[in-house]
């Protein structure tokens, strides 16, 4: 098959091998409707919580939905928690409670 | 008393004989009897008695042989001298046997009741000569009383010893024609319709049956069958009175039940949608014990005799039945009724059992062909007949290579069904069932089919029964739903009485239980437990269940998910919430997801309204959605690189951003190549739909700018590999929009825009269109991991393990290897089960790199 190609169009493909230099098309696409996909996360450094140990993109043993049920806190050490263990924490601790990662004293990040 | 005088003796012994020789060869002359007396009472009283009495019944005997018998079995020589086949010709007329029969048995009757009057004449002799010497206080033997018992005994051996052997034949047929005749006559009468309307009220209420009788026909009928009867009545008199009254009854016998055998076939027939139990008693009442009452009437054997029923007192005798037509029934007849009920039962039964397969595809239509058989077995308590056969035929036509998983699986669930009717137990369908789920195990769709058709309402439902739209887990709870209303024994306030109530009703299991497998009282069918059952554990359903879902939600181009949140909570009722837990996470998402559109969309369109200047933008941001997931508990998605077209990635940016705006801190990160996107492609000349993949929309898009391209630049800009794109691109090439051309490099392919339509096929654009909206087959290639490829990714570790071990031992059973596995696998420790393991050894066969042979796995050579 390859030999009866038009002697010019095997030239022209030689020539050159990437965007040919045709006549602008007369094909136009209309988008109806995209439906993409896509995955949230909360961008903390670590991936799972200090406290729970469970992913951050999941949940504290707590909750059910992760998400906006289940939401992340940082401290002013920078350190993440989901809320709802950190509270837990917090309100468990007698005297100043610290970050159980750094034991510095515990601020929520402003 | 004078023992010498020896010529008296011989005069009377001459005497004697001689008026003997007149008596029996007398042809009905009985006037030589009353000169005997003096003869037999000088032999007598010579204490010669037993000499008369041997000689006269000798002499009957050479006479009754020599004439009577002789002429009787001549009447059936034409028939006995023939072949097989010529007797066909002599059963086929009308009147054969019954005529020749009759007069044949009128006429030996005749001779012998001749006969037995001489017999009466010498036993008067006897008597008033024994009674004369009792006076006298003479001892004497004491022959009159044997000489009847004698006289009949002979008859009998001499009939049945020259008996030929096709004379039992002759009876049957006789028989057979006669029963045929009387249940024609019946039928034909006032009972046709009774019949007929039974079959629909399908009860058996005896009482109703004779009340509405149409009394002038019924009175033809009933005297008509009197005199058939009758007719019947007499041969079956002569013979037993020729002394053939066992294989009399054994005749007739025979020939009822051949009756009601061809009767239930009839009425069965393959038609499995009638109840025709009902009409087979009603039947059984209507003919044969008619008949019997009738013929034992006439031969004065209905009165009870409570000596020969030897105190069993048959169950029937506690009713207070009366049959129609007939009264109270005697205890012959009753022995009678239920054995032609039992006969007819267990007919019933074999026809349906043998059936049984056929039955079940039609199931439930077929119903009242399984409530026939149910009452059946439970008279005849045959249920392991059923369990044998049903399995036999199972192999046979189910579970072979050809019958699709879905056929297994929908005859399987049909099975539990129909089964759990007869069997409420569980215990038979337990055995049953055995060998199916044996063979599904063995498949490796099998729990993909399994959750298809749980959990889907069009897809699995293939026999189109049942309700459009509704799967099976919602019919299996509607069951529930109503079992659990009948069921007084589930409350969970069950007191302590009912506690002991219920364990004073306990009755052991049927043998064909397995004890291991629980008793009765906690058993109750659940065709969802058995569906799990053939899978291994609820946890491998539920990850096939959760994986199905992904794929379905995100190839979803709405957020329409009522059906799914539905099933859910039926999968929720079954194996608890924790269970589904992940699942409903998912399905959350997508509940989020379009709360969350629609917010970022308004906000996103108000900006761009009040930014000018914006409005030529390519894209509306209207037409993005976007399905948000919640990754960690979604199943392992696969995801691509994938260069979309600039406009749509500055779409999904703005959406991004927003999302982080409303969310903050949460971030999204998009999956380029999930999705669905629906196009349109305009030419001149015309337009056309599609609903693909990104990947497709990001290849096509590019045919804008340019109508030209080749594989290489093209992978490059959509950021996908060369083999990919030109695997993806097919898609477009087999819609007719871009054509195929081999460039200067080989592997190098030039596609370009089909522009104009003038040299395609017009038709193909109307096909094209009415094809709109349709994804293509070909793109089914699951974005998600297949359960099986996690295991396969799980299990290949152990791949060199199995492999080792079948290189040291040869062959092993897939027990043997998975306890071997369990034992040495330390690192990384085995923890699958049984069939994930067998699962993943029939991968192994299907790739060739191990064999099965004999239920053992070895390694391909
Ligand atoms: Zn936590
Ligand atoms: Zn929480
Ligand atoms: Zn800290």
């Amino acid at each position: 098959m390859r030999a009866f190609l038009p002697r010019t169009l095997a030239l022209l493909c030689s020539q050159r091998p990437g965007r040919l230099e045709l006549p602008l098309a007369r094909m136009k696409v209309k988008i109806l409707q995209w439906h993409a996909v896509a995955s949230w996360t909360w961008d903390a450094q670590d991936e799972t919580c200090g406290i729970c140990r469970m992913a951050f993109d999941g949940c504290c043993p707590d909750c059910k939905f992760p998400g906006d049920d289940c939401p992340l806190i940082w401290g002013a050490c920078n350190h993440a928690f989901h809320l709802h263990c950190i509270l837990k924490w917090v309100n468990s601790q007698t005297s100043t409670p610290l970050c159980p990662m750094c034991r510095r004293e515990w601020q929520f990040k402003g | 008393m004078q023992l010498d005088d020896s010529d008296g003796a011989l005069d009377s012994w001459a005497g004697f004989c001689a008026l003997t020789g007149d008596l029996v060869g007398g042809a009905g002359d009985l006037s030589v009897g009353p000169r005997l007396a003096p003869a037999v009472a000088d032999l007598c009283a010579r204490g010669l008695a037993t000499l008369v009495r041997d000689y006269f019944l000798h002499n009957l005997e050479e006479t009754f042989k020599n004439n009577a018998v002789k002429t009787f079995w001549q009447k059936f020589h034409p028939y006995n001298n023939s072949s097989a086949v010529e007797r066909i010709k002599f059963c086929v007329q009308e009147s054969w046997p019954e005529d020749v029969l009759s007069t044949a048995l009128e006429d030996i009757c005749l001779e012998k009741s001749y006969q037995e009057k001489c017999v009466l004449v010498l036993v008067h002799t006897l008597q008033s000569y024994e009674e004369k010497a009792r006076n006298r206080k003479l001892q004497a033997a004491e022959c009159s009383s044997s000489l009847m018992p004698r006289y009949q005994l002979m008859v009998s051996s001499v009939l049945l010893t020259t008996l030929p052997l096709s004379f039992p034949e002759i009876l049957n047929v006789y028989f057979k024609k006669k029963l045929e005749e009387l249940n024609t006559l019946m039928d034909g009468s006032g009972d046709n319709d009774q019949l007929a309307s039974h079959e629909f009220s399908g009860g058996s209420n005896v009482s109703a049956w004779d009340s509405k009788m149409d009394i002038d026909s019924q009175e033809t009928v009933i005297s008509e069958s009197g005199n058939l009867v009758k007719n019947i009545g007499k041969v079956v008199r002569d013979l037993r009175c020729l002394g053939f009254t066992s294989m009399t009854e054994d005749s007739y016998s025979s020939a009822i039940i051949w009756l009601l055998k061809s009767k239930v076939h009839e009425l069965a027939g393959d038609d499995y949608r009638i109840p025709v139990l009902g009409c087979v008693k009603k039947w059984i009442q209507a003919v044969p014990l008619q008949f019997l009452h009738a013929l034992l009437t006439y031969l004065g054997d209905s009165v009870d005799y409570e000596s020969e029923s030897s105190g069993l007192k048959s169950p029937l005798a506690s009713r207070p039945s009366s049959f129609p037509g007939i009264g109270v029934p005697s205890e012959a007849l009753l022995r009678w009724h239920m054995r032609l009920e039992y006969f007819a039962y267990e007919t019933l039964q074999d026809l349906r059992i043998g059936k049984l397969f056929e039955i079940i595809v039609d199931y439930p239509e077929s119903s009242p062909a399984i409530e026939d058989l149910k009452q059946c077995l439970e008279y005849t308590g045959q249920h392991s007949k059923l369990v044998d056969s049903f399995i036999s035929s199972l192999r046979y036509r189910l579970l072979t290579a050809g019958a699709s998983t879905n056929d297994i699986l929908h005859q399987y669930v049909s099975t539990i069904k129909a089964l759990r009717s007869i069997d409420p137990t569980g215990v038979f369908l337990e055995a049953v069932g055995e060998p199916i789920r044996d063979y599904l195990r063995g498949r490796k769709d099998t729990i993909k089919c399994i959750v298809t058709m749980l959990t889907d309402g069009s897809g699995g439902n293939t026999s189109g029964a049942g309700n459009a739209g509704d799967n099976l887990l919602e019919e299996l709870n509607r069951d529930a739903e109503n079992q659990e209303n009948a069921d007084y024994d589930d409350h969970t306030n069950m007191d302590e009485k009912q506690a002991w109530l219920n364990s004073e009703s306990w009755e052991p299991d049927p043998v064909e239980a397995d004890p291991l497998k629980g008793s009765r009282n906690r058993r109750k069918i659940d065709i969802l437990g058995l569906m799990v059952s053939i899978i291994g554990s609820k946890d491998q359903l539920v990850n096939e269940y959760r994986v199905m879902l992904a794929e379905k939600l995100l190839s979803k181009s709405d957020f329409d998910i009522d059906s799914d949140i539905r099933t859910l909570e039926l999968l929720k009722i079954h194996f608890g919430e924790s269970s589904m837990q992940k699942c409903e996470i998912m399905l959350n998402d997508l509940i989020d997801s379009k709360r969350t559109n629609s917010n970022i969309k308004t906000s996103l369109l108000r900006t761009i309204e009040t930014v000018t200047g914006q409005e030529e933008a390519e894209m509306s941001h209207d037409v993005l959605d976007a399905t948000i997931i919640s990754s960690n508990f979604w199943p392992p998605i696969q995801t691509e690189d994938l260069t979309v077209p600039a406009s749509v990635d500055q779409m999904l940016s703005d959406f991004a951003k927003r999302f982080h705006q409303i969310k903050t801190p949460r971030k999204l990160l998009w999956k380029k190549n999930l999705g669905t996107v629906k196009l349109e492609l305009q030419f001149e000349d015309r337009s056309m739909q599609f609903t693909v993949v990104p990947v497709h929309a990001a290849i096509i898009m590019r045919f804008q700018e340019n109508p030209s391209w080749t594989s290489k630049t093209l992978a490059t800009e959509i950021g996908i590999p060369v083999d990919s794109l030109n695997r993806r691109i097919g898609f477009w090439t087999s819609k007719g929009v871009l054509t195929e051309s081999v460039g200067a490099d080989v592997d190098d392919h030039i596609f370009t825009v089909v522009d104009s339509m003038s040299d395609v096929n017009k038709n193909s654009i109307v096909n094209e269109s009415s094809e709109a909206f349709q994804m293509n087959e070909d793109e089914g290639e699951s974005s998600i991991s297949s359960v099986e490829e996690q295991l396969k990714k799980e299990m290949t570790v152990y791949e060199k393990f199995i492999i080792g071990m079948l290189t040291n031992f040869g062959n092993m059973t897939l027990d043997k290897i998975h306890n071997t596995l369990k034992m040495f696998c330390a690192e990384p420790s085995y923890d699958k089960s049984l069939q994930q393991l067998q699962g993943f050894l029939s991968g192994l066969v299907s790739d060739e790199k191990l064999e099965m042979r004999d239920g053992s796995y070895l390694l391909k050579k």
